[in-house]
């Protein structure tokens, strides 16, 4: 008996290993097990709307739109606690990898559930606000999971096995040196020299940040004037150039850093607002439907 | 009095360690360049920035020499006079000078307090790396999008709804509550759309027929006509059992405040412009499928069948007819052979035939009236304006231009037998022959002396004069020949022989206008089939008491049920809910229907009374060819003509 246990868990261990050893990502979680729950819900919900006869047509206020209305609505508060159960130690069956798996593929559902349940009967109120604002943190959520799939990889090739405080100590690197190496120059060469020293890694707005393009770049400009200069010392002007180009390389790497990163995680500034404002409309739209009963 | 500059380190423990170096001369330079008395390694400093001197020891004097100027308590200056003893902060750069009086020294201490670089500052790595420093946080996102919500959506309605709370009817502008419009109105209501309290009175209270009534006056305030009489365990009798689903979504009903059998039940609203949607068949047949083994059980027997789908479950049709000559109406029970008799001899097939006398003769008033080479149904028949009813066939408009009656022209005049008055038809009959007398021979005419002899003449006279005193008494066989076999009231109605105390009869006609009393079967909608699409047995019947109304055979042709069930092959199939033929309301109306379904009258039925028919003339004159200038049909009295 003992040993029939023993064996069973050893086997568990091995599966966990072999898991462990392929990266079986939230996705992937237990063989597509969220993904094979979810499709199914989806197709069982179409089915079952072409099935149904609902008089005198289909729409959120038959009991066939207020069924899946409530499994939409449930689901929605269930898919919002994932923000509280990540921010929970847990160590039980529910793993947090579990957890994440459910609710991307559930959330996905959400779009047949949601979707049905209207009845696709839409206009311009409260109940197609909330529907939209569900479609707009499906989306986002779904721009998030495939950025997730596909750009760590790009993430860590820029980084080329440096911390991002790494890329920041490289910066200040070449901004010391440069700094001592910029002392010969005339006061025309220094100001560029200056200006590239004293802008932050960091400026630039949102847009900036997710397109990689910094225009107004002080250390480009420091770069092209020098280039072109003539004024003071040539020996030291050459290394301060050598100096601005190093930089520039440096500033790039973590430029780029900062846009993989910002596109990793601007979804969640549409996904986390958006579903706290689709929970007020949500409301809302219950509220409504009671109250002009 | 001399320069000390001064220099301040600090140790890894924190200790500070002081230097002081004399510096030679009364004018100190200081700059980037290594020239410089005072050398400060910064690009922000000019190579020869400023020189710093002192006359007597106690007043200091800075001044900028190549344009660039420093800072002195907070502004920018090109030269500037320090008192030793108050002391002075001047800004160089990314450095501090210090100026102060110790003894005869003067001190100047200069310190680094910029950073190097904007890239050496601090940085915080969990919000400098992460799109935290240029966005808004998602917190306080959440919170303006909830809030903003609810505050538009939630409060801003409820506040709508709870300022007009007592109103009548809403003003016009915007009301923050159209923002919960789940659909449409219909267009009946489309004027309700800003107001929805007209309908909505209480919150969380489902609309009332209360609601409905307050404008809907008059209008079927019963339920049902059919059903308002019935006992209230009979009509719950009569619902089908309901099954585990109707049980579940009768108790959310219930849970939820939601009571069955109101108004909106049937007339749902929100499901978009247009008209309102005709109530679907379920409401009908939730009841009435397997009713009256339900009612039986129950203890209620009725006579009515089941009915479900018209496609595949519908009883036969059931007209009215009379099963007897003279016979009360009754609704005819199912099966074949029901005859109806109207009291007239009528036989269709004769009339409808395409060749032989009666086509041909049609064929010879076209032009005139409305005939074809042959006659049509709707040459006799005639429908209501309601399109249900058929309006009976009456003799001077629709038989008389063939069957004609006329007797005698007076001046141009016809004179014609009174038609549905047998007493006055032998009234004119005995007053004709009373006052005309026999046509005159025309050898009893001129003034000429007759020669004694001429015998055929004398005969003639004899006969004439024998005529002439017997010709009042020919009056009773005129009378008798019209209304026997061969006469002209004969041809088509049933006579009854005078008998005592009374005279010549004629049986009545009842021409029934409307035979499906339950259904409205529309005439108006199915104007594009020709009639005998639907009276198959009219071309073929030799008797009027053949019955030529449709049955549920004929329907099913095109008619199926809501659903598009049916059990007959049908090619253009027309999907009828209950509510397409049965009125629920029963209030003598033809059950509504939206008016885009409605099929359009595009052509009025043409009804102008022919002229120059029976009595009119006799007041207006003869207006042109009229139905009696008909001359080629012997008249019925030929003897009469012919000096009897």
């Amino acid at each position: 008996m003992a040993s029939l246990f023993q064996r069973r868990r050893t086997k568990a261990t091995q599966t966990e290993r072999v898991r462990e050893r392929r990266h079986e990502g939230f996705l992937r979680y237990a063989g597509f097990r969220w993904a094979k729950i979810s499709g199914g819900l989806c197709l069982l919900i179409i089915v079952s709307y072409a099935l149904v006869d609902v008089t005198p047509r289909h729409s959120g206020g038959s009991w066939y739109g207020y069924t899946l209305g409530a499994i939409g609505a449930g689901l929605i508060l269930w898919l919002t606690a994932l923000g509280y159960r990540k921010r929970k130690m847990t160590n039980d069956a529910w793993s947090l990898k579990a957890w994440t798996s459910a609710h991307v593929y559930l959330g996905l559902s959400l779009i047949v559930i949601g979707t049905w349940h209207t009845g696709f009967q839409l206009g311009w109120n409260v109940h197609t606000l909330a529907w939209v604002l569900m479609m707009l943190v499906i989306l986002s959520g779904l721009y998030g999971v495939i950025v997730y799939a596909t750009l760590p990889a790009a993430l860590s090739n820029n980084r080329d096995e440096m911390t991002q405080m790494q890329m920041l100590e490289a910066i200040r690197a070449f901004d010391r040196q440069l700094h001592s190496a910029a002392q010969p120059l005339t006061p025309a060469d220094t100001a560029p020299v200056l200006a590239a020293l004293g802008e932050d890694p960091f400026a630039g707005g949102v847009t900036a940040r997710l397109s990689g393009r910094y225009p107004d770049c002080a250390t480009a400009a420091a770069l092209r004037t020098l280039s072109a200069s003539h004024g003071s010392d040539v020996e030291a002007r050459e290394k301060v150039v050598g100096l601005l180009k190093q930089k520039q390389a440096a500033l790039a790497r973590l430029r780029q850093h900062l846009r993989i990163r910002g596109l990793l995680e601007i979804w969640l500034y549409v996904h986390v607002p958006l579903t706290f404002a689709l929970i007020a409309a949500l409301s809302a739209h219950i509220i409504s439907v009671f109250f002009y009963w | 009095m001399s320069f000390i500059l001064r220099r301040i380190s600090t140790t890894k423990t924190g200790k500070q360690i002081i230097r002081d170096t004399p510096l030679p001369g009364d004018t100190i330079t200081l700059g980037r360049e290594g020239s410089n008395v005072i050398h400060v390694a910064d690009l922000a400093v000019n190579p020869h920035h400023a020189t710093i001197s002192s006359t007597d020891g106690r007043h200091v004097r800075v001044a900028a020499s190549e344009g660039l100027g420093f800072d002195f308590n907070g502004r920018s200056v090109d030269a500037a006079e320090v008192d030793g003893a108050a002391g002075a902060e001047l800004r160089f750069g990314g450095h501090r000078l210090t100026i102060a009086r110790e003894g005869d020294n003067i001190i100047l201490l200069v310190e680094r307090i910029d950073e190097l670089s904007q890239s050496s500052k601090d940085v915080d790595e969990a919000k400098a790396f992460s799109l935290q420093g240029v966005m808004l946080g998602k917190r306080m996102g959440a919170w303006a999008f909830g809030l903003l919500m609810l505050l538009a959506f939630l409060i801003g309605p409820i506040w709508a709804w709870y300022s007009y709370k007592n109103v009548n009817e809403r003003p016009d502008g915007y009301h923050a509550d159209s923002a919960w419009l789940s659909g449409p109105l219909s267009s009946a209501h489309a004027s309700l759309k800003k107001d929805c309290q007209s309908c909505h009175v209480e919150p969380f209270v489902a609309v009332t027929d209360k609601a409905c009534v307050g404008c809907h006056t008059g209008e079927h305030k019963t339920m049902s006509m059919a059903h308002a009489n019935a006992p209230t365990a009979m009509l719950l009798a009569a619902r089908h059992p309901p099954g585990v689903g109707e049980r579940i979504l009768d108790g959310f009903a219930k849970t939820f405040n939601k009571p069955q059998g109101r108004c909106v039940d049937c007339h749902t609203e929100h499901e978009g412009a247009g008209p309102m949607p005709a109530t679907p068949q379920k409401f009908c047949a939730d009841c009435h499928d397997g009713m009256s083994a339900r009612l039986k059980t129950a203890g209620h027997p009725t006579t009515l069948a089941d009915a479900a789908d018209f496609g595949t479950s519908h009883p036969e049709f059931r007209p009215l007819v009379r099963p007897a000559p003279g016979a009360k109406p009754v609704r005819a029970a199912p099966g074949k052979g029901t005859v109806d008799y109207n009291g007239l001899k009528f036989p269709h097939d004769m009339h409808l035939q395409a060749t032989g006398g009666v086509a041909r003769m049609a064929a010879s008033f076209r032009g005139r009236y409305d005939f074809g080479k042959q006659l049509e149904c709707q040459n006799c028949h005639r429908v209501e304006a309601d399109g249900v009813r058929v309006k009976p066939v009456e003799m001077e408009r629709d038989c008389a231009m063939c069957h004609s009656l006329a007797f005698e022209t007076v001046g141009g005049v016809t004179r014609t037998l009174r038609h549905g008055e047998p007493d006055q038809v032998v009234a004119d009959l005995t007053a004709y022959y009373r006052s005309t007398p026999p046509v005159r021979p025309l050898q009893l005419g001129g003034m000429q002396r007759r020669r004694p002899g001429a015998y055929a003449e004398g005969q003639v006279y004899n006969i004439y004069f024998r005529e002439v005193a017997v010709r009042p008494s020919r009056a009773q066989d005129a009378v008798r020949a019209v209304f026997s076999k061969g006469g002209a009231c004969y041809d088509c109605h049933t006579i009854f022989a005078p008998q005592a105390g009374n005279s010549w009869r004629v049986m009545a006609v009842n021409q029934t206008p409307r035979f499906l009393e339950k259904g409205w079967f529309d005439h108006d909608a199915h104007r594009e089939s020709d009639c005998a699409d639907c009276h198959t047995a009219a071309p073929a019947s030799k008797a009027s008491t053949d019955l030529l109304v449709p049955g549920l055979r004929q329907c099913r042709d095109c008619h199926v049920g809501e659903g598009g069930a049916r059990l007959v092959k049908v090619e253009t199939a027309t999907e009828s809910p209950c509510a397409m033929c049965h009125e629920y309301h029963s209030d003598g109306g033809k059950p509504w229907m939206p008016p885009r379904q409605r099929k359009k009258n595009v052509a009025a039925i043409t009804n102008k009374p022919l002229r120059a028919s029976y009595g009119v003339s006799m007041i207006t004159g003869t207006g042109g060819r009229g139905l009696y200038d008909v001359t080629w049909r012997t008249p019925v009295l030929h003897g009469a003509r012919r000096g009897g």
